[in-house]
């Protein structure tokens, strides 16, 4: 049997992945859609005084587009079980920890990327000043992929199960509370005009770390819950 | 001499001798809870002085302390025992590791229950978002993915390896999430008992909490055995020794 080069590989996965996500364009605007919603529903929960949606604006812009990958994390893997491609990608000669890696990218990019476009605009709704803008896009640079790479390695010990949803979010909880803790802290120290450096330094170690283990985590797991 | 050890560890992860084992060791691990229980409490409601700041609030701390510490310790029992379930594949430690998981929250919960307690008559409130607290809240959903997770699953040995990942993947989290939360906010106090150097609290204080922390040991030792002993039984329900202990039974 004569392999595929690795790079041809990873390459193939993602085409694969983003035409079929290209094929359903609707579904990449429903989280989009989601956290525009949440983002709308605050000023009428809280009252539409510009200070306090000032002073809340970064964390809330944060859980919005928390919840709203969370919402289409529960459907990284499933049709791929469904139709039985899963398998084959564990099947297959090339390493499965990467190949997962470029199925995670790809849903990074399908999920996030639009969320992180949108995201300028969330805040800017909930009066957070311009100046703050690009410190809450890079937090969100460095900790969508965080969420979208541990969440993979829970949606793959999942895949087995038949519900799936809620227990997701009981999973999630825990290892996303550091993750919003140094994204919020970044964005408060910018809104105060203090630096920021440091907790942006420790979302990007964090990234560093996870970018390498995450895949290989994800792997261990699927190959647990597909019982491989 | 001292080859016997191994063996007898060996023999112990098989699940009928764990189980005449277990069943052994399980009336001597209540009474040892019951009987050092009541002692701690004895020392710690009527012989402790009242402390010269929180009067006689702070007896909650004979519960309260040893509940939190189990509640840790049986996490490290549980990653310890998951960890060998997924490397060497044995049964028992899945069983052990899942069984520890319910014990463990049940801990957690009352450390959050009796903190809460304790905190409306100390701080005038009944949460608040304080490192410790947070953590330990942390801690707890940790608990209930694992406990969510294992039962998730149709095939039981399937649901617990994949429960034991993430207890595993827990574990490594536990120090993350607790320096984070420690740089975030603060109100818990420190430790005041010290394993190394001398501890910041009087001796007619410190034996009631040890005592009762070993008692709250040997409560998880009996809970393990009897919720171990029941699980094995279900889940070797097809095999010679457990239709055996179902004769002996309905013969008697």
């Amino acid at each position: 049997m004569s392999q595929a080069p690795l790079g041809r590989a990873c390459a193939a996965v993602l085409r694969r992945d983003l035409t079929l996500a290209w094929r359903r364009r609707g579904d990449i605007a429903m989280p989009v859609l989601y956290a525009l919603i949440v983002t709308t529903l605050f000023p009428f929960a809280l009252g539409p005084e510009n200070a306090l949606l000032q002073r809340i604006a970064g964390g809330a812009v944060l859980v919005t587009v928390l919840l709203a990958m969370l919402l289409a994390l529960d459907g990284m893997f499933r049709s791929d079980i469904e139709d039985g491609s899963l398998e084959q990608l564990v099947l297959a000669p090339q390493p499965l920890a990467l190949m997962l890696g470029m199925k995670i990218l790809a849903h990074w990019l399908t999920t996030a990327l639009p969320l992180i476009v949108i995201a300028p605009m969330l805040a800017s709704m909930l009066q957070l000043p311009s100046t703050v803008i690009p410190v809450l896009l890079l937090a969100l640079a460095l900790a969508t992929p965080m969420l979208s790479l541990l969440g993979a390695v829970l949606v793959a010990l999942t895949a087995g199960t038949r519900r799936s949803g809620m227990l997701l979010a009981l999973m999630l909880l825990p290892l996303c509370v550091p993750v919003v803790i140094f994204a919020a802290g970044a964005l408060a120290a910018a809104q105060q005009g203090l630096p920021w450096i440091a907790p942006i330094a420790w979302l990007g170690a964090a990234l560093a770390l996870a970018l390498v283990l995450a895949p290989l985590g994800c792997a261990a797991a699927l190959r647990i819950a597909l019982d491989a | 001499m001292s080859s016997w050890i191994p063996l007898w560890l060996h023999k112990l992860g098989s699940p009928p001798t764990f189980y005449r084992f277990a069943g052994k060791l399980r009336p001597w691990m209540l009474a040892l809870a019951i009987v050092l229980g009541m002692i701690a409490l004895y020392g710690g409601l009527v012989l402790a002085p009242p402390d010269y700041q929180q009067g006689d609030d702070y007896r909650i701390i004979f519960v309260h302390v040893p509940s939190a510490w189990m509640g840790l310790f049986i996490y490290g029992v549980m990653a310890v025992s998951a960890f060998i379930a997924l490397v060497w594949r044995i049964k028992l430690a899945e069983v052990v590791a899942m069984e520890s998981a319910p014990i463990g929250a049940a801990f957690t919960l009352i450390t959050l229950v009796t903190g809460s307690l304790w905190g409306v008559r100390m701080w005038g409130t009944w949460w608040t978002w304080d490192a410790r607290l947070t953590s330990e809240l942390v801690l707890l959903f940790l608990y209930l993915g694992v406990i969510g997770l294992y039962h998730a699953f149709e095939d039981r040995r399937q649901g617990a390896r994949a429960a034991a990942f993430l207890a595993l993947i827990g574990i490594i989290n536990v120090p993350i999430v607790h320096f984070s939360v420690n740089w975030w906010n603060t109100l818990h106090q420190g430790s005041t008992v010290r394993l190394f150097g001398p501890s910041t609290m009087s001796g007619s204080m410190i034996w009631p909490l040890l005592t009762m922390m070993v008692a709250t040991k040997c409560y998880y030792a009996f809970s393990l055995c009897s919720r171990v002993r029941a699980d094995l039984l279900a889940l070797e329900s097809g095999k010679d020794w457990v239709r055996q202990i179902a004769a002996e039974e309905s013969a008697r």
